[in-house]
């Protein structure tokens, strides 16, 4: 979903506060900027930009003042509980040229190896890849059902669509099947009554105050 | 036993104050799915551990569980049937100071179902509401 068209109007209110009285109208503040020309605060419709982000959209048109140029989603920023984005940041490119995103992988199937008494360990979430504007893939779904017990799954094997450079190092490990090591034997807790172990003090600990008696003294 | 730091600088610290909402530690960044806090507040080293002790109970040493925060923070009190007075108590426990939005426990390798299940027994734990949060793959 690549040909997404929106419309956006050049933003005059900037700056945190300006920014806050745009969402609360339904208003979602963007900045445009690259290809050497200077940058443009820009506001669009909330509601239509989540639409077409959850569809996977990377590239949009966005239609600004009856001008209508192609721009890439370079980062969304969201709320605290990530629900809602608040601010977008697009950066200007020609749909045919090449440019390096940010891929997410995400697994799918459950391997042979968690029924062997195997633990699935995600370690590489995203990759690097390099293709035109007009194809970057949504996300990459490699399928692990095969992996055993010991088994890896590496950059190498992951399948990508045609024209799709992925630039991380072919060996890096995506996901592993891991072994279960032995469980450890929890310290027993302290009995009732006796004295709670504390942390150790770092640096130089002042020697305690005589006892009130010998204060008098 | 309950989480604590092995070492530490100042054996007391004041109560302070816990404003605004978590900036960092808001999304998932090891597993697949978290449990996201809705409330602010103090969770105690042994909230911490039951939750984790609830989880991985239930997951039967299937996949993982992560814990995203620590108790950095002593908490002091007096003991009972004491005048008020003499100073400062001991230290009696050890809280994770956590704002809304952050990510307490991650679960990995398991299936929604699964992770939904562990994470709502790790919610019952936990002092706040909480709810349970995918990994953004994409943007």
């Amino acid at each position: 979903m690549s040909n997404v068209q929106l419309k956006a109007q050049p933003r005059k209110k900037v700056g945190t506060s300006g920014s806050r009285k745009l969402r609360e109208t339904g208003v979602l503040p963007a900045v445009i900027y690259g290809h050497g020309e200077p940058p443009e605060s820009v506001m669009l419709d909330e509601h239509e930009f989540v639409v077409a982000i959850g569809h996977g959209a990377r590239t949009m048109a966005l239609n600004i003042n009856g001008k209508e140029s192609q721009f890439l989603v370079k980062e969304v920023q969201y709320d605290h509980l990530g629900k809602r984005p608040i601010h977008v940041d697009f950066v200007r490119v020609d749909l045919t040229e090449k440019v390096r995103v940010k891929v997410g992988v995400e697994l799918r199937g459950v391997p042979i190896g968690v029924s062997h008494g195997g633990i699935l360990e995600q370690y590489l979430a995203a990759v690097e890849v390099e293709c035109l504007a007009m194809a970057i893939p949504e996300t990459l779904h490699p399928i692990v059902q095969h992996l055993d017990v010991g088994q890896v799954l590496a950059v190498r094997d992951l399948v990508v669509p045609e024209g799709v450079i992925i630039l991380n190092d072919p060996n890096d490990t995506v996901a592993a099947i891991r072994t279960l090591a032995e469980p450890v034997e929890a310290p027993a807790a302290a009995e009732p009554g006796t004295e709670p172990q504390l942390p150790e003090r770092i640096g130089r600990v002042r020697p305690e105050e005589p006892a009130e008696e010998e204060k008098k003294k | 036993m309950a989480l604590m730091p092995k070492r530490v600088k100042w054996r007391k610290s004041q109560r302070g104050k816990l404003r605004g909402v978590a900036m960092r530690g808001n999304e998932v960044s090891y597993g697949e799915y978290g449990l996201q806090t809705l409330g602010t507040g103090w969770i105690t080293g042994r909230q911490i551990e039951a939750g984790r002790v609830a989880a991985t109970h239930f997951l039967h040493r299937e996949g993982r569980v992560y814990i995203r925060i620590f108790p950095h923070k002593p908490v002091s009190a007096k003991p009972l049937e004491t005048r008020m007075g003499k100073g400062k108590g001991d230290p009696e426990d050890w809280v994770a100071c956590v704002r809304e939005g952050q990510v307490l426990f991650e679960v990995g390798g398991v299936e929604e179902n699964v992770a939904r299940s562990a994470l709502g027994r790790i919610a019952s734990k936990m002092p706040m509401r909480c709810r349970m949060i995918r990994r953004r793959h994409g943007l």
